[in-house]
């Protein structure tokens, strides 16, 4: 029998990274006797360690409790967790909507972050009943009056409802619990009507295949029936079917408002997309739920081993990695520069680096990532139009007609000491002003249009170093705008170096390259004559440099006592050599372009 | 070929004794050096614990042919020379036997050695003087750091010459430039002709070379070192080469230059891949096993601590390097490279029982004949006189 829906909350936590989402959700398992002591190790929900270690949620991990209200009920209490950076706002969405209600968590000693409005602002309008929760009074610093305010003003909610607590100690944690039952509303939906369930999580399992977490909104989900995802017209007969409470516990049935997880021998994650509605096969409803979007990825870069050796486990890691993580795709790519590799697409830039740290650290592997680059979408002078992601396949100038880039909408939150600084940086990005908002008489608001290319290239570090550290933001795209933009190339000796190619606005296309050339200068090794290194916009040098001839290699003095040092000294310069690249008749050591890729401006 | 190997039955040696102290330290010197004032110096204390270390080393002398003896420096000359008679003979007294072509070098600097102190040393046992003249330039001079001038510098030369030793070298260094300007190669050609006028047998051209751990390193670091350009060396190289092979001195090494017969033999002993027994303050030696390994050891560099470790008969090695036959050679290759001759990279391959041609040395062996870097007839490689300034990436691609 699915569980009446009128004894089912379904609520999220909302927070900024460290202001405690875990700690209040290990605090929420705990009071609800979900986990016995023995069990509890701090901050269960989040389970890798990258994960732990940046304090953000990748995976949601989604729970039910059982808890016994003061009204004398019992409650089935969904806690669904969502995903904790701005690359995953799609996500967090398609969490928020299988919600009825959030635990909207505040810093009570930092206020409202701007990515936890971002979450706000989706919560509100998803119609989320939100319990907004001070959290952290226990520290000397808590100023809980003044984020009250804060709240009502920032927010536009009722500062004065907040319920103070500290995860840490436990405090206000029953209130919380008894806010959830008297303020979230129950799910509607009709147990009776055809099914339909909101995909919001999918994972991959080794012998189950892709999970699928699931909001029934209608209908009844069973084993054993014939289901259909409608955005792929998929169909699949449910093999299993549970929750976790958190423990995996198995259930025949799951009816309107409550959440769970199915297999069905899907192969793979990517058959599953978030926001897809699943139905009755034999009853399908007619009506998909809505918010439904497929996500592409927005930031692409190209991954090489550093030992070629290492092509087939790099691969071989990267299925593994798509498995479970549908918006991150691959396919062979190959760099006369680098050799054989992979272009990866990411959703942002965290996203890629998480992905670059886990292959890293799980998969033990030694990597080149290319510099970040964003999809454009090239106008070509015979009236086609192209999608390139990758700098290499840019088409050459004079086909061109022209090139639309993908635009962020960025929202700052800044103290007002540091507006100037962070305008002034927006403007250099090529940013259009869009608002500018006192949330306090010392709080702003600011919020720009800036292409996806300069948020990229290290424009949260510059962010931060302008407001010395007190900035925040968070970004979502907003559309595309034709630029200016060329394709930027580098050549040694008039051969192009293709992996340090790069998209960039004409007007920064001179000092890029220059500054890329005075780098290469210093990597590339020297040779019998000289090398010329030349930035290049199609045919056109734009900034040149040389390395000059090396003319002399031979040392001085080599006696009983010099001997050691001296074979030390070429056995490094072997073992160089085998890692070198050879680009014409030069070799250039890999290392090289690492540093180039690392180039800080 | 095996001879070179077989537990110490034949195989020549060379001992190398250091003589650490110097009245000054030159500013480009990065040689284990001391500066005291000579009568400062212990010379008795000095001999004594070299002795003593001889004492404890002296089983790697047994029943060999002792080849060559070298004092450097520092500045032996410096040293009494009953002192360095003292401990030549001791060294002899030790060898198996010694052959009519035993070399016997001592270094010295133009203001420690006249003509007493010259025959002196000859009457110890000295047969070949090898002196530090580095310029006859008085600008160029001081800029180095030596105290003697062009007039010293002859003197000293002729004193020698005088001495009745079998042989004389002169250093030079080319590829100065000082606050007056740059030496041109023409210039640095001249001033080899001029040492080569003086008569000496024997010549060691070295290019000026900033080591990091030196008061030039230091200054050329903070960037008030004036630098000859790389190219203007390298054109001295070749002018410097000319003119001393014009003199009937012939380029058998990279920087080293002889009148035919009169080769160094103590260094060809390093070149070829030889043993050397190192004694004294900073000497290192390396001893073969007849398994085709060695073992490179350093001694402490601190003066007073050797000498007090070396005569309580305390440890006094820093550093001790095991050289597998790989290893060995490789070092054949940096050396042999050096040399006008070349080296038989088969025929030392097989002494030390290893394959001379993996595919990837044939493959960059081909590719640096093809390039005119490299000539090889039969075992033997050679680096081809228009390649010899690129002699060190010519070997690391061997390695």
């Amino acid at each position: 029998m699915p569980s009446d829906p009128r004894l089912i909350r379904n609520f999220s936590i909302i927070a900024h990274i460290d202001h405690g989402k875990s700690t209040l959700a290990d605090r929420i398992l705990e009071a609800t006797g979900a986990l016995s002591a023995r069990e509890m190790q701090a901050q269960f929900l989040d389970k890798m360690d990258i994960e732990r270690e940046r304090g953000i949620t990748i995976k949601a991990q989604t729970v039910r409790l059982v808890y016994r209200a003061k009204d004398g009920q019992t409650y089935q209490l969904n806690l669904i967790d969502t995903p904790g950076h701005v690359d995953f706002h799609y996500e967090v969405s398609r969490s928020l909507a299988a919600c009825e209600g959030a635990v909207l968590v505040v810093d009570a000693t930092q206020g409202v972050e701007a990515q936890t409005l971002a979450n706000v602002y989706l919560a509100i309008e998803g119609n989320l009943e939100i319990i907004p929760v001070l959290n952290k009074i226990d520290l000397p610093s808590a100023d809980v009056d003044g984020k009250r305010r804060e709240i009502t003003e920032v927010i536009g909610l009722d500062g004065a409802a907040a319920i103070p607590a500290s995860a840490k100690t436990g405090v206000g944690i029953p209130e919380i619990l008894e806010a959830i039952v008297a303020r979230v509303p129950a799910p509607k939906g009709r147990a009776d009507a055809p099914l339909r369930a909101l995909v919001f999580d999918s994972w991959y399992d080794s012998y189950r295949g892709a999970v699928v977490m699931v909001r029934v909104v209608d209908g009844v989900l069973r084993e054993g029936q014939k289901v259909r995802f409608m955005a792929t017209g998929r169909d699949y007969i449910v093999t299993g079917l549970g929750v976790a409470t958190p423990h995996p516990t198995a259930l025949k049935e799951i009816g309107p408002g409550e959440v769970g997880y199915f297999d069905a021998a899907i192969k793979s994650v990517s058959d599953t997309k978030i926001g897809d509605t699943i139905t009755d096969a034999g009853k399908p409803s007619t009506d998909a739920l809505p918010g439904f979007k497929d996500v592409k990825p927005m930031v692409f870069a190209g991954v090489f081993p550093t030992d070629s050796g290492d092509y087939e486990p790099l691969r071989d890691a990267l299925s593994k990695l798509h498995m479970n993580d549908a918006a991150f795709v691959f396919e062979p790519d190959t760099s006369e520069a680098l050799g054989f590799g992979f272009r990866c697409g990411f959703l942002g830039l965290l996203h890629m680096e998480i992905i670059q740290e886990r292959l890293e650290r799980e998969y033990n592997l030694d990597l080149i990532t290319t510099a970040p680059s964003v999809v454009y979408q090239v106008y070509l002078t015979n009236g086609e139009s192209k999608t390139i992601e990758n700098p290499a396949r840019m088409p050459a100038p004079n086909f061109i007609d022209h090139i639309d880039e993908p635009i962020y909408r960025v929202t700052i939150h800044v103290p007002s000491a540091y507006v100037g600084a962070v305008m002034t940086l927006c403007q250099e990005r090529r940013g259009e002003q869009k608002g500018m908002q006192y949330a306090t008489a010392e709080r702003v608001i600011l919020a720009y249009d800036l292409p996806l290319s300069e948020v990229l290239f290290d424009f949260h570090d510059k962010l931060k170093s302008v407001s010395r550290g007190y900035a925040s933001m968070d970004y979502e795209l907003v559309g595309y705008r034709q630029a200016d933009l060329v394709r930027l190339d580098m050549l040694v000796n008039g051969d192009p170096l293709d992996a340090l190619s790069v998209i960039v606005h004409r007007d920064q296309s001179a000092t890029r390259g220059r500054a890329l050339a005075v780098k290469l200068k210093e990597i590339v090794p020297r040779q019998q004559y000289e090398v010329a290194i030349q930035a290049a916009i199609g045919t056109k040098v734009i900034a040149r440099t040389n390395v000059k001839a090396l003319r002399k290699d031979v040392t001085a003095k080599c006696y009983g006592g010099d001997i050691s040092r001296k074979r030390k000294l070429l056995e490094k310069q072997k073992e160089g050599k085998k890692r070198m690249k050879k680009v014409g008749s030069i070799e250039i050591p890999q290392e090289a372009f690492l540093a180039i890729l690392k180039l800080d401006e | 070929m095996k001879a070179a190997t077989d537990g110490g039955t034949a195989a020549p040696l060379g001992v190398y004794v250091h003589f650490p102290y110097c009245e000054r330290v030159c500013p480009y010197c990065d040689f284990v050096v001391a500066g005291r004032a000579r009568a400062r110096i212990d010379h008795r204390g000095y001999a004594d614990a070299v002795l003593a270390e001889l004492a404890r080393r002296g089983q790697a002398l047994a029943g060999r042919p002792l080849a060559s003896v070298y004092f450097g420096g520092g500045t032996p000359s410096l040293w009494e020379p009953r002192e360095v008679g003292r401990v030549l003979e001791a060294i002899v007294r030790r060898a198996g036997s010694t052959s009519d072509l035993l070399e016997v070098t001592l270094e010295a600097n133009p203001s420690s050695l006249d003509l007493a102190t010259a025959r002196a040393l000859v009457a110890a046992g000295v047969d070949r003087l090898s002196l530090g003249v580095q310029s006859l330039d008085a600008g160029r001079l001081a800029f180095l750091g030596r105290d003697h001038d062009p007039a010293g510098a002859r003197a000293a030369v002729e004193a020698a010459l005088r001495s009745g030793a079998r042989s004389v070298n002169v250093d030079l260094i080319f590829g100065v430039a000082t606050a007056d300007g740059v030496e041109t190669p023409d210039e640095a050609a001249r001033e080899a002709r001029g040492l080569a006028a003086l008569g000496p047998e024997h010549v060691s051209a070295y290019a000026l070379t900033i080591e990091e751990r030196t008061l030039f390193g230091k200054r050329a670091r903070a960037g008030s070192l004036p630098l000859a350009p790389e190219e203007h060396v390298a054109e001295s190289f070749v002018a410097v080469a000319e003119a001393l092979e014009a003199q009937g001195l012939g380029h058998y090494e990279v920087s080293n230059y002889a009148r035919p017969g009169r080769e160094s033999r103590h260094n060809l002993g390093y070149w070829h891949g030889g043993d050397y027994l190192g004694l004294g303050c900073g000497a290192v030696g390396a001893l073969a096993r007849p398994d085709g390994s060695a073992r490179r050891y350093k001694n402490e560099t601190r003066a007073a601590a050797y000498v007090r470790a070396a005569l309580a008969g305390e440890p006094h090695e820093t550093e001790s390097e095991e050289l597998g036959p790989e290893t060995r050679l490789r070092e054949r290759i940096l050396l042999g490279l050096r040399l006008e001759e070349g080296l038989d990279l088969e025929a030392a391959a097989h002494a030390l029982g290893v394959e001379p041609w993996p595919p990837a040395r044939r493959r960059a062996a081909a590719e640096l004949e093809a390039t005119g870097r490299l000539t090889r007839e039969g075992g033997r490689l050679r680096v081809p006189r228009a390649a010899r300034l690129y002699t060190d990436g010519i070997a690391a691609a061997l390695f």
